[in-house]
């Protein structure tokens, strides 16, 4: 074979394997979450006043510019709220522990803001990760957001003529988008697993 | 009957101990550490009855929180709830697990510099069980 000739092999020979690598890159199939709820189209939050941790005024822009895993609770839950936020812990470090270079920030909104002050949250909620988000406030301003949200609570006594009472209140966990839109939910149960396998994929899909 | 319950707490006071061959056995047992800056606790744990009759539990105390409730978390249609355990029940040969986003023990009002947690299980003023454990941090 003549070198022209050679020239001329080689030269359709890659355009054969790049047309092939194209047309498998168009046609393959683009990756699901397998647990999660992907909204067709996101949702603005809804504009609320409440108070970060530190006692500071925050709005719908504390989502902006990152990922969010956003989960409503309140500290004096023994049970499901701690291991909510051991899951989604477990799962950030473990996301980044495989080399993503971006994990959601967790962020608890109190669905108890009377004995929830933003002192006992920020310690709380700086428990599970050092850049977490704990926001408490006005009742008031909370409803804008749950009900914007269909996130429900209700307080509840947990034995009669104790005093003492509960929250009850919805366990999704929401994905906000660094645009500050609800991107995606969690359902429950939530296991580690279902935030390790969807989560790169809704990130990368936004 | 008295003298029923009375044959019952002797049996099961004489084995009250993790022993596999024990009339009521705990397993399993776990207490979380308090979080920092937090007055609560939960407990979680396995009661086997090995006996021939149904052991009713109605009141937990620890001495090292002042408070100890006996709790069932639930998540009906994506809400969770948690309500009073006023008593529970274990038939013969059954187990009743105490678990994450179930039954559960709430233990509030720790005492200071907690090394280890003391649970007593009654059936009225009847200690049946008594169980010391190391609680455990909430996120290593």
């Amino acid at each position: 074979m003549s070198p022209s000739n050679k020239l001329r092999f080689l030269v359709l020979v890659t355009a054969a394997v790049a047309g092939a690598w194209l047309s498998f890159r168009m046609h393959a199939p683009v990756a699901q979450p397998g647990t999660a709820t992907v909204l067709a189209a996101p949702e603005v939050l809804p504009e609320f006043s409440l108070l970060d941790q530190h006692g500071q005024p925050v709005g719908r822009e504390v989502f902006y510019g990152h990922w969010s895993l956003l989960f409503f609770g309140f500290t004096n839950c023994p049970d499901i709220c701690p291991t909510t936020l051991q899951v989604l812990a477990a799962a950030k470090r473990e996301l980044a522990g495989q080399g993503f270079k971006t994990v959601p920030q967790i962020v608890l909104i109190s669905v108890d803001p009377e004995r929830d002050t933003p002192d006992i949250i920020g310690r709380y909620i700086n428990h599970f990760g050092d850049d977490n988000l704990g926001i408490t406030g006005n009742l008031e301003e909370l409803r804008k957001l749950t009900d914007g949200l269909g996130i429900y609570f209700a307080k509840s006594p947990v034995a009669a003529n104790t005093g003492n009472y509960s929250v009850d209140h919805s366990a999704v966990v929401l994905v906000i988008n660094p645009r500050g839109q609800f991107q995606a939910l969690f359902s429950t149960p939530h296991t580690i697993e279902n935030f390790t396998d969807d989560l790169p994929i809704i990130m990368a899909g936004n | 009957m008295r003298t029923k319950l009375l044959l019952l707490t002797a049996c099961l006071l004489a084995a009250c101990s993790s022993r596999g061959d024990a009339p009521l056995l705990a397993t399993d047992v776990i207490v979380t550490r308090s979080l920092p800056g937090m007055q609560m606790s939960a407990g979680y744990l396995r009661l086997t009855n090995n006996t021939q009759a149904t052991i009713t539990i109605n009141r937990v105390t620890s001495p090292d929180f002042g408070s100890v409730e006996m709790h069932e978390s639930s998540l009906e249609n994506g809400i969770a709830r948690m309500r009073a355990l006023q008593d529970f029940s274990i038939p013969p040969g059954q187990t009743v697990r105490f678990e994450r986003g179930g039954k559960h023990l709430m233990l509030t009002r720790p005492g200071e510099d907690i090394d280890t947690v003391t649970l007593d299980f009654f059936a009225d003023d009847t200690l049946l069980l008594s169980i010391t454990v190391e609680p455990e941090r909430v996120v290593e």
